[in-house]
């Protein structure tokens, strides 16, 4: 219900927009940039994230993706100094300005790591059903259903079901990474954002996660930061390049879909880019 | 992590065979050896003598741990009065400094911004090097006047307060009371020193995990942290017992010297370590193995608290080697 | 309602999302307020824990730097009495006397605690495992069992009585377990690469040891050992059963000297109040000293830490 009336409202404030465009955006971002002690890490940042297709962010180390990245569920706000400027629109929603707390924009924009990071005191089971319980969701047997269709999403279903008890600790990486995508999943999110999410993992581990990344996006709006362009081509329906400028911050080259970006990109430098050039 | 520690490992081994195999050990093993063992004899030498001084004295083992008065210099001698006051001041003191404690070493790393935390983790180490007598004297000089100046008359206004803190106008400055705030106050930079450092290595990967999951900031701290670091939690709360049981000088000077054994709070008091210092000076004889004795005693609490911390803190290590 | 509905595309599980989002979003508010309520009181445990801390340091600089004068440093003590009851001289004797105890101690601990930490670093031997058991134990072991160690052993056992020797010997034994521990953990930091390096050069095994890892672990050796100084200059305990005190300029091994702890530990007793008032300036002086040691030791370690980085 509030949902639904937050979606009425946004589409009354864009007004611009038609309706229809306005709900196949999941995200949208407008001039953003993240500073820390007033040192620009990433600016000119402008795109808008589709639903339910799979959006990358690549570029070279320090051009400021995973900076970026993790504005949009404002895990800046635990870095004292850290500032985010900008318009950040989650269904029409300002997440930094308008009427939603952090908690909630948290719970509705999930997130992905770089390396497997399950509580390790924690059982798989407990793992899952963490984040429902952090929002006040003790009932039996929601934790149960929900717990189940995540590990099913997540792909990992039948290797665990024997085990829900046992600490997450003694899972493999690739297992390990699919439990945190589960764990994210649990909250039912609207987007999933996914920083460089297989780079600790094995070949077919990251091929698995990748496999599962395109059937995930049916249900979830992915953004995810890669350094594997390959990777980046093969999941991604839409793509952002970001590259370090003079002043060593990075800042938004060209945004496009993916196809586009990687066969004629409209910049020099992106074309240089994914053609391995530099980076 | 623990595939590399025994990647280490296994390397340490071939050194090792390497270093005895190659001569049949140098000159320079040898002097490693010998000055080894000349640490092992000192430590056993060390536990030996007070031991083996304190002998005479267990001819009455029963009035040595169960008797109530200290009558020097022919005894008997009966240590109850003081094995009571070391626990409970230290108890006391463990739990006002665990609990105050423990607030502070999560504030610091939770709420105080970055660039003030190395100044404030540097200065509780400064302060947890402060040598005891300092702490001590301040509890002499400023906290016992106050105590008899405004917290005893406070104190018992309040109905049955008699009952914990003894009747009024029996009362002096120093009490048990007063020396379990002086070790609350002594031990807090150790154990907040120790307690931060423990809780500033919890991943913060899984900070961010559970933050990214609508937690909020006590959640995190309640549901993540707390449970990740809770066995080294434990374990800095054993080393501060540890410290504040075999502390000494500071407690001889704020609990007032008195082998009372009635233990209400304002009454004065003395424990194990502070009954040493105070009554070796003129001990003779069978009272000075009394006194060993009593240190006996102090070894074996203080190194059955330090092999638990010890424990503890090790099983820490291998939890946090998993994440 | 249902023109939206229609136009947002539905997942399967809308019930259970929505139930989600409607408990989640009830509770929300509560939770928030108690992370509030339990962070306030995180911060009042650090306020509760500052202010003592605060007031004593306050009160130790203040009241002791009004102490610290030419007399006090150069001056023997005197005995105050009714004609002149401010008459009480300075701590020479007890800053000669701490300054002697801590050599001699640092003399006797450090090359046997860093030799042993060297061996407990280099060596898989069970005497090496038992050795690293007695370390740890030891270090924690309280200072009052130093000093009944000292008088047992020095004192009683060997005949040489109250002296500075027994003394030095209390806090030796109470700095050597600190210093193999550090030491220990200095030589293991050291990267097994450069070890093997030297070894393939060919090397020998005690020469690898000697001119290639203690060199590397030197500042972390330093360190520890700094630190194990500042702990023991100001241990009171120890001194208290074995020194003898007095109030002469001694510093002879076999003489009995005073110490600054000591004069503390004495004077805060005494029934003058110009004795008393003077305690906190013996207590600055060694704070002083700790804070110093303390502080070399740490400016050493993150120097060292920078540079390997």
């Amino acid at each position: 219900m509030e949902k639904i009336m937050s979606d009425a409202t946004s589409a009354v404030n864009v007004g611009s927009e038609s309706v229809k465009t306005q709900n196949q955006i999941a995200m949208s971002l407008k001039d953003v940039a993240v500073s820390f002690n007033g040192k620009v890490a990433v600016r000119d940042a402008t795109f808008d994230v589709t639903k339910n297709k799979v959006t990358s962010l690549i570029g070279p180390s320090g051009s400021g993706k995973t900076t970026l990245l993790r504005g949009l569920n404002r895990l800046h706000d635990l870095t004292p100094g850290a500032k985010v400027t900008g318009q950040i629109l989650l269904e029409g929603t300002d997440i930094y300005r308008g009427d939603i707390t952090v908690t909630e924009l948290r719970t509705r924009v999930g997130m992905v790591f770089q390396r497997p990071n399950p509580f390790p005191t924690m059982s798989i089971y407990d793992n899952v059903v963490s984040g429902l319980r952090f929002n006040g969701i003790k009932k039996k047997s929601i934790l149960d259903e929900v717990a189940e269709k995540s590990l099913r999403d997540a792909a990992l279903w039948e290797s665990v079901e024997s085990r829900l008890k046992v600490s997450a600790g003694n899972l493999s990486g690739g297992e390990q990474q699919r439990l945190c995508i589960a764990r994210a999943l649990a909250l039912d999110p609207e987007v999933l954002l996914m920083d460089e999410p297989t780079s600790a993992l094995d070949p077919i581990a990251t091929l698995r996660i990748e496999e599962l990344m395109v059937t995930l996006k049916e249900r979830v709006t992915i953004i995810i930061v890669t350094h594997n362009m390959q990777q980046a081509a093969r999941i991604s329906d839409d793509c952002a390049f970001l590259l370090m400028g003079e002043d060593r911050a990075g800042e938004l080259i060209e945004f496009d879909a993916t196809e586009k970006i990687f066969n004629n990109p409209k910049d020099s430098r992106t074309l240089d880019y994914t053609l391995g050039r530099f980076g | 992590m623990s595939t590399s520690t025994s990647k280490i490992a296994s390397q340490r081994e071939e050194l090792a065979e390497i270093n005895s195999a190659s001569s049949s050990r140098g000159w320079y093993q040898w002097l490693l050896i010998g000055v080894s063992v000349l640490f092992a004899v000192v430590s056993i030498s060390f536990v030996g003598s007070i031991i083996i001084y304190s002998i005479p004295a267990w001819a009455h083992p029963g009035t040595l741990l169960t008797g109530k008065g200290w009558q020097s210099p022919t005894g008997p001698f009966g240590g109850f009065a003081m094995i009571i006051g070391t626990f409970e001041t230290s108890l006391i003191a463990l739990v006002v400094a665990g609990i105050v404690g423990l607030g502070t070493s999560l504030s610091i790393v939770f709420l105080v911004p970055g660039k003030f935390r190395n100044i404030i983790a540097t200065l509780v180490e400064l302060l947890a090097a402060i040598p005891s007598i300092v702490y001590g004297l301040w509890g002499f000089l400023v906290l016992a006047p106050w105590m008899l100046k405004t917290f005893d008359p406070f104190v018992n206004k309040f109905p049955f307060a008699s009952t914990i803190f003894g009747s009024p106008g029996q009362q002096f400055g120093p009490s048990l009371m007063l020396a379990s705030i002086v070790l609350s106050v002594m031990i807090l930079p150790t154990f907040v020193a120790i307690s931060r450092e423990v809780i500033s290595a919890v991943p913060s990967e899984i900070i961010e995990a559970s933050y990214s999951l609508g937690a909020t900031r006590w959640q995190v701290i309640k549901d993540v942290v707390l449970p990740t670091a809770k066995i080294g939690l434990f374990g800095a709360t054993f080393l501060a017992l540890a410290r504040a049981t075999g502390e000494t000088v500071a407690v001889a000077l704020v609990a007032g010297g008195v082998a009372n054994a009635q233990f209400h709070l304002l009454y004065p008091g003395t424990s194990i370590a502070a009954w040493i210092a105070t009554q070796f000076g003129e001990a003779q004889g069978t009272e000075v193995s009394a006194l060993m004795a009593l240190g006996v005693l102090l070894m074996l609490i203080n190194f059955s608290l330090s092999l638990i911390s010890r424990s503890l803190v090790n099983r820490q290590r291998k939890v946090l080697a998993r994440v | 309602m249902t023109m939206i509905d229609e136009l947002v595309p539905q997942p399967e599980n809308t019930g259970t999302r929505d139930a989600i989002r409607r408990t989640a979003h009830a509770h929300r508010a509560r939770r928030v307020a108690i992370s509030r309520v339990m962070m306030i009181l995180c911060g009042i445990a650090l306020v509760l824990t500052s202010i003592p801390l605060v007031l004593l340091l306050i009160q130790l600089i203040v009241r002791g730097s009004s102490q610290l004068n030419a007399t006090f440093f150069t001056k023997l003590p005197q005995s105050p009495s009714l004609v002149d009851p401010n008459a009480i001289g300075g701590v020479l004797n007890s800053i000669i006397g701490t300054l002697a105890l801590t050599i001699y101690a640092s003399i006797m601990a450090i090359p046997v605690g860093v030799l042993t930490g060297v061996y407990l670093a280099e060596s898989r031997s069970k005497l090496a495992a038992t050795l690293r058991v007695i370390a740890q134990t030891m270090a924690g072991a309280p200072s009052i069992l130093m000093g009944l160690f000292g008088f047992t052993l020095i004192v009683k056992y060997l005949q040489i009585g109250f002296t500075a020797i027994a003394g030095s010997f209390a806090l030796a034994v109470l700095m050597l377990p600190v210093i193999a521990i550090s030491t220990e953990i200095s030589v293991r930091n050291v990267p097994d690469t450069l070890r093997e390096a030297g070894l393939a050069l060919g090397a020998k095994p005690h020469k690898v040891s000697l001119k290639v890892v203690i060199p590397s672990a030197l500042s972390g050796i330093v360190t520890g050992c700094l630190l194990a100084v500042a702990r023991a200059i100001g241990e009171t305990a120890p001194v208290l059963l074995t020194i003898g005190g007095g109030y002469l300029n001694e510093w002879r091994p076999l003489n009995p000297v005073s110490a600054l702890p000591l004069s503390i530990y004495m004077n805060a007793k005494s029934e003058w109040p110009s004795q008393r008032a003077q305690v906190w300036g013996i207590a600055l002086v060694l704070v002083a000293f700790v804070f110093v040691l303390s502080l070399t030791a740490r400016i050493w370690a993150s120097r060292k830490q920078k540079r390997n980085s």
